[in-house]
């Protein structure tokens, strides 16, 4: 059996070092603070306590989390964290996998990762684990964490189920706005929201990782996403833009002539979408939405998905400031491309500044807890 | 005297399951299944446009997943009258393949060899690989640490768990190696999906993505590394472990159903023949459909959905007075939590009025996988062992036809750019079905368009066919049969009943439309 069939667990100091540096590449933070973190990460051996809860979730953001290659999930599973709690990766059943939980949550201070959407209808009964509605579990377990940090769509706002009819929503909020839920148990302590549908792997490695090192969050936006991560506009940085601002809109996927051109009028929620796919890619670098010839369909935003149905659908009028609302077919006959891309990327600057909110200080700014 | 048995959560399944059991004499005597999470998918997409379908249901559920999107897309293809480009159907079946390859060998590795391993052998290993060693050290140093999270806490191993060192540790290791090639695997799925998990470029009418020759020579490579990967490691590990130490439970049948077994055509390796291929994808497919009542070695029927009905006897849905079962295509969920005598939110499926077993078993019984025949030959029963052979052999079948597609799309894609799409306007009216055979099993999607929306969606998934509860004649689904009799000497731990459960490969979240209110107050006994 050749090297290439063997596993290669064994983690060095050297593999620390490489998850360091990947992962501050991936926050956008100095690489001279590799050494820092490598030493923060050896440290930690078995003593980062992660407690991951499934809700009402498609186990998508998990698939995703283990596919992450550097650094490999099973070194992050086995060297860099202690995970407690995971109804898809732990070995326990039943009572056995309901008392790891109670003991991890009488430990306390453990990160709690929230996957899937919580249903509160019907004292939350749509969605139970060993007898408890989920949403008294999401509690407890809030309750005795150091840090929450919800992933994906559904944990975030709400995602898909948030349009069924079990009144989901994400961990602070419903769609855009806060809920209030649990507010007594998320006071003071910092709240990472990372959506996208799934949750994108090294956005969460990275994270995590900072948090291990620093003990604190990145700076975040008003819904607590990372702004390294969500205060780009996909509109703006779209390696398709030039199609756009040329008129060239790909009306028929089956002509070969329109391959390459704007999605805008297949539905593409570019123009409102906040996120770094455009050059962090998915898949450890591979490809993304856009890229694949198929809309972007903002699913890193609180309205996803409800406010974005039908998908495939122009749906989103461009607004430009000063002009309000703009029919795009009326844009590209009149006004002409270059004039539309000017007033679009001022548009856009200063959402961007809106977004952040001033939350501009390094690492140790806190979330602010401001109703949106 | 009989003893109640809860195991709530079932972990390492996709989504949430509780299984009951009535425990006599050692044995099981009786069984329930519960799925706990529902967040109403077929309601919430009423009134949209169907082309939201693919997309939306295809975060059903993450882990066979994109097979709801396949087979919503061919639902789609059916009700609009789209004949998909070859180019799209080879995408649609390089991805669906893809997904096969790593979603059983993860299956194997990540969610069931804990069952079957005493992973803490890990610590006797004595041989001088310096690959195993490093496992055996970094097992032994989570240890000393006093922290073997996620492997402890476990149930105990019993007489059944594999406990030779060299053994244990060699699976450990290739544990850690199913990670990283499962990770590749999405890199790889990723030239044609867009992300992964949760593809978005399939939709009605084919497949939006259009790779390069370059991007599709670099997929196969990716593509000969994870079939290296399946042959040399995957299911020689299964063999070794299947006709070794557990050939006994091989045997003796463990998780044995009540004998039928049904699985849908996948894999078209032709263009449709005529608007009734649409629904299926094309025509000659590599994995076959079929029917087998009554017996492992019947012979196999063709399949007739017209066959297929769904009971609510037990289910907490009212049907009109005097109706006992309705064709999907005119199924009703008519919401009934106080019903007497139901248990359960999953309906009834039937097929000719028989419960079915789904999933890779079904498939290797009607396709005659030859690994799986031999086990058969020796003396294996169809149950949880033969599950997971079967799994084995099919990620070899799906992985070596997988190049064949990948070599005629590079062609493809040396004679230009690659169109896999071809659209048409979305039918006021319209109905559609749309059939493919999930890892876990048959899985087929139903629509009824109306002024251009959806009126009504209904989703006949694998789970729905394996857990279903009691039909109207008190017959016994399928994981509620394959229970019976299972040994549990000890009931504070269950390890056989997590086996057989696990064999399936439970995927909970599209199986369950709604759920028990009662859940709470009763049945609510657990092992102590």
């Amino acid at each position: 059996m050749d090297r290439f069939l063997l596993g290669s667990p064994e983690i060095t100091r050297r593999d620390f070092l490489k998850i360091a540096s990947a992962s501050l590449a991936m926050l956008g933070l100095s690489q001279a603070l590799t050494p820092r973190v490598a030493k923060a990460l050896e440290d930690s051996l078995g003593k980062t306590a992660v407690v991951w809860l499934e809700g009402q979730d498609c186990a998508g953001c998990t698939e995703s989390f283990i596919n992450n290659l550097e650094p490999p999930a099973a070194s992050i599973l086995l060297d860099t964290i202690s995970l407690r709690y995971h109804e898809t990766v732990m070995a326990a059943s039943g009572h056995k996998s309901e008392e790891a939980l109670a003991k991890a949550i009488e430990e306390g201070g453990y990160v709690l990762v929230i996957e899937g959407s919580i249903p509160l209808a019907e004292d939350g009964l749509f969605c139970t684990v060993g007898g408890k509605p989920f949403k008294d579990i999401v509690r407890e377990a809030a309750r005795r964490a150091a840090v929450i940090i919800p992933v994906g769509a559904c944990a975030t706002f709400g995602g898909i189920p948030r349009s069924g009819p079990t009144d989901a929503v994400g961990f602070l909020f419903r769609g855009t706005r806060k809920h209030h839920h649990y507010d007594d148990v998320a006071a003071g302590k910092p709240v990472i929201n990372l959506p996208t549908c799934p949750l994108h792997n090294e956005r969460l490695v990275a994270v995590l990782v900072h948090y291990i090192t620093f003990g604190t969050v990145p700076p975040l936006d008003r819904f607590y996403r990372p702004l390294a991560f969500y205060g780009y506009n996909q509109h703006e940085n779209c390696e398709r833009r030039g199609h756009f601002d040329a008129g060239r809109f790909l009306t028929d996927w089956s002509d070969p002539k329109q391959q390459g051109w704007c999605l805008y009028l297949k539905g593409c929620r570019g123009p409102v979408a906040f996120q770094d796919c455009w050059k962090r890619l998915w898949n450890n670098r591979t490809n993304y939405c856009i890229q694949a010839n198929t809309p972007c369909a903002a699913c890193c935003e609180p309205e996803f998905y409800e406010s974005f149905s039908p998908l495939y659908e122009r749906q989103v009028d461009v607004e430009l400031p000063g002009i309000g609302r703009v029919d795009i077919d009326k844009v590209m006959a009149t006004v002409g491309g270059a004039v539309a891309a000017g007033i679009g990327a001022d548009m856009l600057i200063s959402r961007a500044e809106k977004r952040s909110n001033g939350n501009k200080n390094a690492a140790r700014a806190k979330p602010e807890k401001k109703e949106s | 005297m009989a003893q109640r048995i809860v195991i709530d959560p079932i972990t390492r399944i996709e989504g949430h399951l509780k299984i009951e059991v009535e425990v006599e004499n050692g044995r099981v005597k009786d069984a329930w299944s519960s799925g706990t999470m529902a967040r109403g998918f077929e309601v919430l997409l009423q009134d949209r446009d169907p082309r939201d379908a693919p997309y939306t249901l295809g975060r059903v559920c993450a882990v066979c997943e994109g097979v709801h999107t396949i087979a919503a897309a061919q639902c789609l293809d059916h009700a609009f009258g789209i004949e998909v480009p070859e180019a799209g159907r080879l995408m649609r079946n390089l991805f669906c393949s893809g997904l096969y390859m790593h979603d059983h060998f993860i299956h194997f590795y990540v969610l069931s060899a804990l069952d079957y391993l005493d992973i803490l052998a890990v610590a006797q290993y004595k041989g001088n690989d310096p690959q195993l060693l490093a496992v055996r050290d970094k097992i032994v140093a989570l240890v000393e640490k006093g922290d073997t999270a996620p492997f402890t806490p476990r149930y105990e191993p019993d007489e059944f768990s594999v406990n030779d060192p060299e053994t244990v540790t060699t699976l450990v290791s290739h544990y850690i190696k199913s990670v990283e090639m499962k990770a590749k695997s999405s890199k790889m799925l990723n030239i044609i999906c867009g992300i992964q998990p949760n593809p978005a470029t399939i939709m009605a009418g084919g497949c939006t993505a259009t790779p390069t020759r370059e991007q599709l020579i670099e997929f196969r490579a990716l593509w000969e590394e994870q079939v290296k990967f399946v042959n040399e490691v995957y299911i020689p590990d299964v063999v070794a472990v299947g006709t070794g130490p557990l050939l006994p439970l091989a045997t003796a049948g463990l998780g044995g159903a009540h004998g039928n077994y049904l699985c849908y055509p996948m894999f078209p390796q032709g263009n449709p023949q005529g608007p009734a291929d649409y629904a299926l994808g094309g025509s000659d497919h590599l994995v076959k459909g079929g029917a087998i009542i009554g017996g492992a070695l019947n012979p196999a029927q063709a399949v007739d959905f017209n066959s297929i009905t769904e009971a609510v006897a037990h289910s907490w849905y009212n049907y009109p007075p005097g109706v006992d079962s309705l064709h999907p295509s005119v199924g009703i969920t008519d919401f009934n939590p106080r019903k007497d005598g139901a248990y359960s939110f999953i309906k009834s499926p039937r097929y000719d009025g028989q419960p079915m077993e789904v999933g890779p078993l079904a498939r290797g019984l009607v396709n005659q996988y030859p690994e799986l025949m031999d086990l058969i030959g020796k003396g294996g029963k169809p149950g949880a062992v033969a599950r997971h052979f079967s799994r084995a052999v099919e990620a070899r079948i799906v992985g070596e036809a997988g190049l064949a597609w990948i070599d005629r799309l590079i062609e493809l894609a040396t004679a230009g750019p690659i169109v896999g799409m071809r659209e048409k306007p979305v039918p006021g009216r319209a109905q559609g079905m749309g059939a493919w055979d999930a890892p876990r099993g048959a899985l087929a999607h139903w629509v009824d368009i109306e002024g251009s929306r959806i009126k009504n969606y209904q989703l006949v998934v694998p789970t729905t066919w394996n857990a279903s509860p009691r039909d109207e004649k008190g017959v016994r689904g399928p994981y509620e049969e394959s229970l019976l009799d299972a040994p549990v000497p000890d009931p504070d731990n269950p390890i056989n009943i997590v086996r057989i459960v696990r064999s399936f490969d439970p995927c909970l979240a599209c199986a369950v439309h709604l759920i028990d209110p009662e859940t709470n107050d009763i049945k609510v006994y657990k092992v102590s």
